[in-house]
């Protein structure tokens, strides 16, 4: 059990260190700004557009 | 189609676990020790019984354009998703903070250097976010959207850090894997972890949404289902901390414990005799009475 949790807990760390630097990397070497480069964690669909035209991103 | 109505579900199971779990702490009067989490869920809840009518108004068309009310719908969403957004962030940090404070409990010396260490680093993290997130050319929503997405992207970091700290020291602690303060740990940590993970995809595939989407509504109700259970089930009581005496956990927590104290202050000179009480001053008297006695006559003769 101990070994188990540990495991995914290390799993779930690395996992966090790996996309914070591959994300970090990429809008570094990205030009043009996404509008977010985030999202809740929820069922929600994200609203990127600008909030004057929500046909913008469709 | 089938996509869109599995995600209305998600959308509605993410309302009812956030109920549940509400209710759980609730029921089990935890609120006193977990109203921070409580807070969140609240916050969750209210936001998401908010989206959802604004979803389905924000979708409205006539002859393939939006309506009027479709775009008041989607401004109203817009500001509520990210206002919400800000506010779980915030109350994220403050959930790891409490659960930081009573993993720590019983070690007080080390718990008050920690949330002293974990202040510092957080209000950090929080101007360099704000600070960071801030770009020429740019308008107030996108800095809006920017700020809140570093703060986000900080508080996961954090709160793996916790994470990490909790499952190693949880027996250390007196703490097992069905403590509640684990289960919180847990679930805070599977949400950053997808948090950065998305934010990694976000950039590589930004038009991915619905498959986004999936993956969040999923992850949020697998986290507020375990949530739900750890409040409603009944947590075993924590162990006796027992240390050995040349612990270097013992050793840190009672010089952590003294840090801080208001020190005391010794007259070092040039201090006259009215600063001293009255029973002082004959103390000193007398010890000078003793001083003065002669030699006795064996030594002298």
């Amino acid at each position: 059990m101990k070994i188990i949790v540990r495991s995914l807990v290390i799993a779930l760390a690395v996992t966090g260190a790996i996309a914070t630097s591959y994300a970090n990397a990429s809008s570094s070497k990205s030009t043009a700004m996404a509008p977010a480069s985030l999202s809740k964690t929820s069922a929600m669909p994200i609203p990127n557009c600008p909030p004057g035209d929500p046909n913008a991103c469709e | 189609m089938l996509t869109t109505q599995f995600l209305n579900s998600l959308a509605y199971f993410e309302v009812l676990f956030c109920l549940a779990a509400l209710c759980a702490i609730t029921l089990k009067k935890q609120w006193p020790e977990y109203w921070s989490l409580g807070a969140f869920l609240a916050t969750r809840f209210l936001s998401d019984v908010i989206l959802i009518p604004l979803l389905y108004l924000k979708h409205e068309r006539v002859n393939g354009h939006s309506t009027a009310s479709a775009v008041s719908a989607y401004i109203a969403y817009f500001y509520v998703y990210w206002i919400s957004f800000a506010l779980e962030s915030v109350l994220a940090l403050i959930v790891v903070y409490s659960v930081f404070r009573l993993a720590m409990a019983p070690l007080k010396g080390l718990q008050q250097l920690g949330m002293l260490v974990f202040r510092w680093a957080a209000s950090i993290s929080v101007v360099v976010s704000l600070g960071s997130a801030f770009a020429p050319d740019m308008t107030r929503t996108k800095y809006l959207i920017a700020a809140i997405s570093q703060l986000q992207r900080t508080q996961s970091i954090l709160t793996l850090c916790l994470l990490v700290f909790v499952c190693f020291a949880i027996r250390p602690m007196g703490l097992n894997y069905s403590s509640r303060i684990f289960g919180v740990s847990l679930g805070l940590g599977v949400m950053a972890t997808n948090d950065l993970v998305q934010s990694a995809w976000l950039t590589l595939n930004p038009g991915t949404h619905t498959a986004r989407n999936l993956v969040n509504g999923v992850v949020i109700c697998v986290v507020l289902a375990t949530w739900t259970a750890y409040f409603a089930l009944p947590e075993p009581k924590r162990r006796l901390i027992v240390l050995p005496t040349t612990s270097p956990f013992l050793r840190w927590n009672q010089i952590s414990q003294v840090l801080g104290d208001n020190p005391g202050f010794v007259a070092v000179g040039g201090m006259p005799p009215e600063l001293l009480a009255p029973a002082e001053l004959e103390v000193m008297q007398r010890a000078s009475r003793k001083m003065v006695v002669p030699f006795p006559r064996s030594m002298s003769a």
